[in-house]
């Protein structure tokens, strides 16, 4: 087969008119071949603007409900300590189409880098440097790791003076606690508790009194503890998640 | 420089990968209706692309370690499944009448513009211009086939020629298309 054949006939594969048959010799062929599958994948991201195109639609509420039905039980290889909290339906779509919005906003301003103190040096995953256009009321933090699913959400509101923690998928090691850590311009950690698997809210702060500039540097970390949270009062196991506070 | 969106379902993915039923849902809340659309687009009555769908997710959690972010934005892997799975559905079966009415020039001017691709691996602006530019009867066999599924003896019965030369067509059709993306 030549190159140019193989392209017309990846082409052809990613198109769908090749017959049953060929569409057979061709999947076996690709399962050999890594080079063939990376001429299919170039022609699937040359086209996939056409069918991104497509209007949606909305599946039927029970689809989900048949998807979960035939997923294979849970992993217990310890990746996951706690299937409550693995489980759960996350962020409300509403909350969650919001903070895309609000992300995409800040996502060209982002990036700092730094350690925080009192020990926990951690990456910090989410960074921001925003341009106040009015006096901010909310402030929210996505905790998470290395860019992977956010662990909690963490949100600040001004108003209300209170503090919303809501898991998304923290995953606590058995036999120990997950506990949440305010760090604000002072680096000194302050305990905002030991997570649940429940959305929890808490009143503010005292450091939030202080200025704009002083929310917008807070950060929360997650750490590792003993079961019921450090007996020191400050952290002592590794730091896990971490994210900034950002105004929203 | 990747979207946002596409970091978000990449992340979903990572998640999913690690067995976290949480990410697993969110990652079928925010692709699914697209799925579903480019299914029923693909000539499936809903029940049998809601079928689809099923093993397309089925698919995506015992697959997710599979995805390479650096291989592509994550939504075109997931619609590549998606399609995979709506086409051989729709070769298992005997080819019924052509009910297509839109014309592939509407199809290419759907296009969502550059803003709003999922990434710079995937450029509509340039898709959009390059179709422009090859042989309508092979765009539109290209647009029919890839967006709706037809076959060579379908795309041959609506252009009254042989499938053997529909597949010549497909051919120069992709031949154009790759020189004139490649080259921009």
């Amino acid at each position: 087969m030549t190159p140019d054949e193989a392209d017309a006939l990846a082409g052809e594969y990613v198109l769908g008119t090749l017959s049953a048959r060929e569409r057979d010799a061709f999947e076996r062929a690709l399962a050999r071949d890594a080079a063939l599958a990376a001429v299919v994948a170039a022609w699937e991201l040359r086209l996939a603007p056409l069918a991104l195109a497509t209007p949606d639609v909305t599946p039927d509420p029970s689809l989900w409900a048949r998807i979960t039905a035939a997923l294979p039980g849970v992993d217990d290889g310890g990746r996951i300590a706690d299937a409550t909290i693995a489980d759960r339906p996350v962020v409300d779509l509403q909350d969650w189409h919001r903070l895309r919005r609000a992300l995409d906003r800040w996502r060209a301003a982002a990036i700092t880098a730094g350690a925080i103190a009192a020990g926990l040096t951690v990456a910090i995953a989410l960074q921001s440097v925003v341009k106040p256009t009015r006096a901010p009321e909310q402030y929210v933090a996505v905790v998470n790791r290395g860019g992977n699913e956010p662990a909690m959400i963490v949100r600040v509101d001004l108003t209300s003076r209170t503090v919303t923690l809501r898991p998304v998928a923290a995953e606590a090691p058995a036999g120990q606690s997950l506990e949440l850590w305010y760090i604000g311009p002072s680096q000194q950690p302050k305990s905002l508790g030991v997570l649940t698997g429940d959305t929890k809210r808490l009143p503010i702060p005292a450091v939030f009194n202080g200025s704009d500039e002083v929310v917008a540097r807070s950060t929360f970390a997650i750490t590792v503890e003993p079961q019921g949270g450090s007996p020191a009062g400050t952290p002592t196991g590794p730091v896990i998640y971490s994210g900034q506070l950002l105004r929203e | 420089v990747r979207t946002l969106d596409d970091q978000v379902l990449a992340s979903l993915l990572a998640g999913t990968a690690a067995g976290q039923r949480g990410a697993f849902r969110q990652l079928y809340e925010l692709t699914a209706p697209k799925l579903l659309g480019v299914v029923m687009r693909m000539r499936h009555d809903r029940a049998t692309a809601e079928d689809i769908i099923q093993d397309v997710f089925l698919r995506v959690w015992r697959n997710a370690s599979q995805f390479r972010p650096d291989a592509g934005p994550a939504m075109s892997w997931i619609v590549s499944i998606a399609r995979n799975r709506a086409i051989d559905v729709l070769r298992q079966r005997v080819p019924e009448s052509l009910g297509s009415d839109a014309s592939g020039g509407e199809r290419i001017e759907s296009i969502p513009g550059s803003q709003d691709a999922a990434g710079q691996w995937i450029d509509a602006e340039s898709l959009r211009h390059c179709l422009g530019g090859i042989e309508p009867a092979h765009r539109e066999c290209l647009v029919l086939a890839y967006c709706e599924g037809w076959s060579r003896d379908e795309l041959g019965q609506r252009f009254g020629r042989p499938a053997n030369t529909i597949k010549t067509w497909l051919h120069r059709g992709l031949a154009s298309l790759r020189s004139c993306l490649d080259g921009t």
